[in-house]
């Protein structure tokens, strides 16, 4: 990481003064940057290189036996260049991995946004009761994810609740299997996902309606636009910035999903919830193929920056055309 | 189809309640769930129909999770035998997962605030790095986590409170940075400005005059990182052993175990894993709305 020109705030006038200051942030800066920086350093980049390594030089737990000391990893494994990626980039199941983890991201992505600004549409004015409709709608996001899937089996059990409440409404006994059975597995585990979600697309839905400014909306109310138009033609494009961030915020942590998959499936009934998080843990941890897990980390690393990249690309940019929007009137903002 | 203003609005107002109603219901559900099943007795847990509100409610799952309470039947033989108790030790999780994540919150949000700070008064990182420390927290955690092991063993790391606080301190710095910088750009410039021209020193201005502005941003920061690590449970499963068990790991114990499914037991560690959590939230539920929307909502 080199100086920021941003730093440079005191280009012109060259007084002692100013160049004391400018010195000053400088220290700051190292100071404040140095315990991240050595933790990058001597932690995170270490662990890059080794993954290289291994991606690399074939790891054998049979080779390593007994031995699990550091260097009997480097003992146990040899050279073999090129042939574990393109053992990954042939590998049909990774690839089904990678499609069902999209799948799952982009539904509970869509489910937790859909969900979380109708809310919010229908909770932003002020009506008697919403103090206390705010409180139990983020309360799923207080709850430990662990403890969602476990209370989720409960729910979702043969002889539970669900079955129960269905088998009243349908006048027949009701057995179905949610989560037991591939084709509908990872859409429940989906389900428990936007159960735990919504409240954060939901939190940041009514905090972009709060904020938005009245005066659009009065102009078009008296041009004689009709509710409908005003939403999509004034409330929705003003809105974009926090609606990106709300749908890329969560896709994002959706693709890591890993403790209701695993918590509750490990990747079964068949392979019906291998998704990326749960693959890679099965080779890496299960098989202890580490160096497999290594190549199947670093094109999964590959692949979420070039989606990362994009996404940052898109919120710098709506923070930009906000920023100049707010900078045109300064007398608010 | 003509309906007075009045009308519309009653009609919207019906449906608003109805529709706020039918979320809250599947919201609250689950919660009714587990605390209702916790205080369930064994012959209960997987009846048909399901038991709602036990007539015949019991502390006993509480008890022999939290209190370590064995459970004893007489068997054919006539002899006493236990036939539940306690698997592991919930409270030595509790202590790790308080330590654990109180420590690695602590300097992440000292740091992480001092950073924000310093970036938006002086700008010593420039927007394209705040968007490249965001990045930290937007790659799955899984990519990285085997290397890690491997050299957290050679570094005498694992299983060890400072091996995850290291790493919740990495994973939790980005959202500690732009949650508190979103609080601290709303102090205006002016106050810190006036407080230069009275000669206060810089450390006066901050502990005197921003500090007190921004305490509540700083404490919602604080809280919604705390949730964070003591909810996390990939990291902690496998860097974690015997010594540093924290409550998720030990709550996915119970799932695994050999005595079958122990749903009363569950529901009741699940309550204890989430009252913390919920107090919390509640306390910082007004402050949740400014820090999540990182600059992208205005006021």
């Amino acid at each position: 990481m080199t100086a920021d020109a941003t730093i440079d705030t005191t280009p012109a006038a060259g007084s002692k003064r100013e160049r004391t200051r400018a010195q000053g942030i400088r220290r700051f800066k190292w100071a404040v940057l140095t315990p991240f920086l050595a933790l990058m350093l001597f932690i995170l980049m270490p662990a890059l290189l080794l993954q290289g390594y291994f991606s690399f030089f074939a790891f054998s737990i049979f080779d390593a036996g007994e031995n699990t000391g550091f260097s009997s990893y480097f003992e146990a494994s040899e050279w073999v260049g090129l042939d574990l990626w393109s053992d990954a980039l042939s590998d049909a199941k990774f690839g089904l991995a990678i499609i069902r983890s999209l799948l799952f991201a982009t539904g509970v992505t869509v489910g937790c946004f859909i969900i979380g600004f109708a809310l919010a549409l229908l909770m932003y004015r002020p009506f008697r009761g919403q103090g206390i409709y705010y409180i139990f709608f983020i309360l799923p996001m207080l709850t430990v994810p662990i403890v969602i899937a476990y209370t989720g089996e409960m729910i979702l059990y043969q002889n539970g609740p669900l079955n129960d409440i269905l088998s009243i409404i349908t006048q027949t006994r009701v057995e179905a299997q949610f989560l037991y059975k591939q084709e509908v597995a990872l859409t429940s585990i989906a389900f428990l996902e936007i159960w735990n979600w919504t409240p954060f697309s939901f939190i940041i839905m009514m905090a972009g309606l709060a904020s938005l400014p009245k005066e659009p909306q009065e102009a078009a109310q008296i041009l004689g636009a009709n509710k409908w138009r005003i939403f999509w033609e004034v409330q929705v494009p003003l809105l974009r910035p926090v609606i990106l961030l709300a749908l890329i915020l969560r896709f994002l942590e959706s693709m890591a999903e890993f403790p209701k998959t695993w918590g509750l499936l490990q990747g079964g009934p068949g392979s019906a919830t291998e998704t990326v998080p749960v693959y890679i843990f099965i080779n890496a941890w299960q098989f202890f193929d580490i160096s497999y897990g290594a190549v199947l980390s670093y094109l999964i690393l590959f692949m979420m920056a070039g989606i990362v990249l994009s996404a940052i690309w898109l919120l710098r940019r709506e923070k930009k055309s906000l920023d100049a929007m707010y900078e045109s009137k300064p007398q608010e903002g | 189809m003509s309906m007075t203003k009045s009308q519309r609005r009653h009609t919207f107002s019906a449906f608003r309640y109805l529709v706020l109603t039918v979320w809250l219901t599947i919201v609250a559900f689950p919660m009714f769930w587990m605390v209702s099943t916790s205080f369930k007795p064994d012959r209960e847990w997987f009846a048909w129909p399901p038991v709602y509100i036990s007539e015949n409610a019991t502390l006993q799952n509480y008890l022999v999770v939290w209190a370590d309470v064995s459970e004893y039947a007489v068997d054919e033989t006539g002899n006493l035998e236990t036939v539940a108790q306690s698997l592991q030790r919930p409270w030595t999780a509790l202590g790790n997962s308080a330590l654990i994540s109180v420590i690695s919150t602590t300097l992440t949000v000292l740091f992480g605030s001092v950073l924000a700070y310093g970036v938006s008064r002086y700008g010593i990182l420039s927007e394209g790095r705040m968007f490249q420390l965001l990045m930290l927290r937007m790659v799955p955690p899984i990519v990285l986590i085997a290397p890690i092991s491997i050299w957290y063993s050679a570094l005498g790391l694992l299983d060890s409170i400072t091996g995850l606080v290291m790493l919740y301190f990495l994973t939790t710095l980005p959202y500690a940075v732009w949650m508190s910088k979103s609080f601290i750009d709303e102090v205006p410039r002016e106050m810190e400005q006036a407080a230069e021209i009275l000669g206060a020193s810089r450390m006066r201005t901050i502990w005197e005059v921003v500090l007190p502005l921004v305490r509540s941003g700083l404490v919602a920061t604080f809280l919604f990182i705390l949730i964070l690590t003591w909810s996390e449970y990939l990291l902690a499963l496998l860097l974690s052993k015997t010594a540093v068990v924290t409550l998720p790991v030990e709550l996915s114990k119970y799932q695994g175990s050999t005595e079958g499914r122990i749903y009363g037991r569950q529901a009741a560690l699940s309550v204890g894993i989430t009252l913390p959590l919920i107090v919390v939230g509640l306390i910082i539920r007004k402050h949740l709305a400014r820090g999540f929307s990182f600059g992208m909502v205005r006021r």
